[in-house]
């Protein structure tokens, strides 16, 4: 058994793999799903929303997307805890960036800062990685709308759609047959509502358990704008009736 | 003591030279600032950015040397969209000014060689003014404040026109002509200038015209 190269999170085992790397994916394929889709002319970042009680104070802002800066946005599947701290050192990247350069940070380096930052915690240290996927969204002038996915290990892909979380598989393969380039945001919005209700564990979705975020440019600013819950019922409502008619055919 | 580094002036905070000058209104704020930029007698610009927008209700005038003030304005921008992103709200003038005057002291021992104004409107828009020294001492009053290389002339300008709750057109024009006056009379401060008058519906912004000597 591979079982002795488990514990330390630096060593290969023998057949060259990083066992606590992949436990900490493993942890990530457990925690709420999350959807990104490259529309157009904007970004749609989605995500379900896993403690629900009664008795949770809302949270002020969001559970699960988190700005980076004017124009990057994430969402997180994982450890909230370990991505409260990679979204603080994305943050303060981004703003020495802009001290620096007096510009915005492009989306890849600000990716890549984040990613090299995890991928430390697989080599040097001896401490676990952090259990934390990102999708990051974001819109720079070098190479317009991005879309990318980070993991634990370090690595990074940029995605025209993609899911991470439970179920993501089911999602991912929604997203083949019906992901299509040309549509815009409006669309891609009943788009990524369409994947979260088939990789949610309830039969049906409602607003409190979603949340979804809108990248766009308005003239020369990136607007992020996290939908409120009225428009969130109607997108669900819209989805749902088109799905409903689809099977009288 | 006269200075042999910088011969012809007698500080560092007179090398590049300005004026800023900050008025409270009624539930309106004005700032205004003289745009030139000087090494010494010499003027090397007349369109010298020194007051600074930190977000709809609240600006940032900096006087002193031209390389901190636009320093220490990209700083607290780097501070500002933190403290937003991490507060989810924006920052109010208290405590803005409190973070400057923090940054300030942290170079106890070797200062950003400014003296900035904070002007702004708290969530009840209610004018703030403040300003400090350049280790971060502050002054908060209830009517204005002043910095730069004529603060004898601004103190005495605005003293004299200065009455409480103006409204904005009132307070633009009282702070204009408190600057204008009081920059003429300073070799180092003039040279075109600018009006900030901040209410709780928008910011309007004039440039001046005033002497360009």
């Amino acid at each position: 058994m591979a079982r002795r190269y488990d514990s330390s999170t630096t060593t290969f085992s023998p057949e060259g793999r990083l066992h606590q790397v992949e436990y900490a994916i493993e942890a990530i394929n457990n925690a709420g799903t999350a959807v990104g889709i490259l529309a157009k002319d904007g970004i749609v970042l989605a995500g379900e929303k896993q403690k629900l009680s009664g008795l949770l104070a809302p949270p002020k802002g969001s559970e699960k997307m988190y700005k980076l800066d004017e124009h990057v946005t994430s969402v997180v599947a994982g450890l909230t805890a370990d991505a409260n701290i990679l979204i603080n050192t994305a943050r303060v990247a981004a703003q020495r960036y802009i001290y620096t350069y007096q510009e915005p940070m492009p989306v890849e380096q600000m990716v890549k800062r984040v990613c090299n930052y995890k991928q430390s915690y697989t080599q040097f240290g001896g401490l676990r990685p952090f259990g934390v996927a990102f999708l990051f969204a974001g819109w720079d002038e070098h190479y317009g709308y991005q879309l990318y996915m980070s993991d634990p290990s370090g690595n990074y892909s940029g995605w025209k759609a993609t899911c991470i979380g439970q179920n993501n598989q089911a999602g991912k393969s929604l997203l083949k047959n019906e992901y299509d380039e040309s549509v815009g945001v409006d669309e891609a919005l009943k788009l990524a509502v369409k994947v979260l209700v088939k990789t949610m564990d309830a039969t049906s979705a409602s607003a409190d358990k979603l949340e979804f975020c809108v990248l766009t440019r308005e003239g020369d600013k990136c607007v992020q704008r996290i939908l409120p819950g009225q428009e969130v019922t109607q997108i669900i409502d819209e989805v749902n009736t088109a799905a409903a008619s689809e099977g009288d055919e | 003591p006269i200075s042999q580094e910088f011969p012809g002036t007698m500080s560092i905070l007179e090398y590049n030279g300005g004026a800023v000058l900050a008025m409270t209104g009624k539930n309106c704020v004005a700032i205004a600032t003289d745009t030139r930029l000087g090494m010494q007698a010499q003027t090397v610009a007349c369109d010298f950015q020194k007051v600074f927008k930190m977000n709809d209700k609240l600006m940032l005038g900096v006087t002193g040397l031209a390389t901190d003030v636009q320093t220490l304005s990209q700083l607290l921008k780097f501070r500002l969209n933190m403290y937003r992103m991490r507060e989810e709200r924006e920052i109010k003038p208290e405590t803005f000014s409190a973070l400057l005057t923090h940054i300030l002291y942290e170079r106890r021992f070797g200062p950003y060689f400014t003296e900035p104004v904070v002007a702004g409107l708290n969530e009840k828009n209610e004018p703030f003014v403040s300003a400090m020294d350049l280790l971060g001492a502050p002054v908060f009053t209830s009517d204005f404040v002043v910095s730069g290389t004529c603060t004898s002339n601004l103190y005495g300008m605005c003293e004299t026109m200065y009455k409480p709750n103006m409204e904005p057109d009132e307070l633009f024009e009282t702070a204009s002509q408190c600057l204008l006056a009081s920059v003429d009379r300073d070799a180092l401060s003039g040279w075109g200038a600018v009006v900030h008058v901040i209410t709780p519906t928008g910011t309007i912004s004039r440039k001046l015209k005033g002497r360009q000597d």
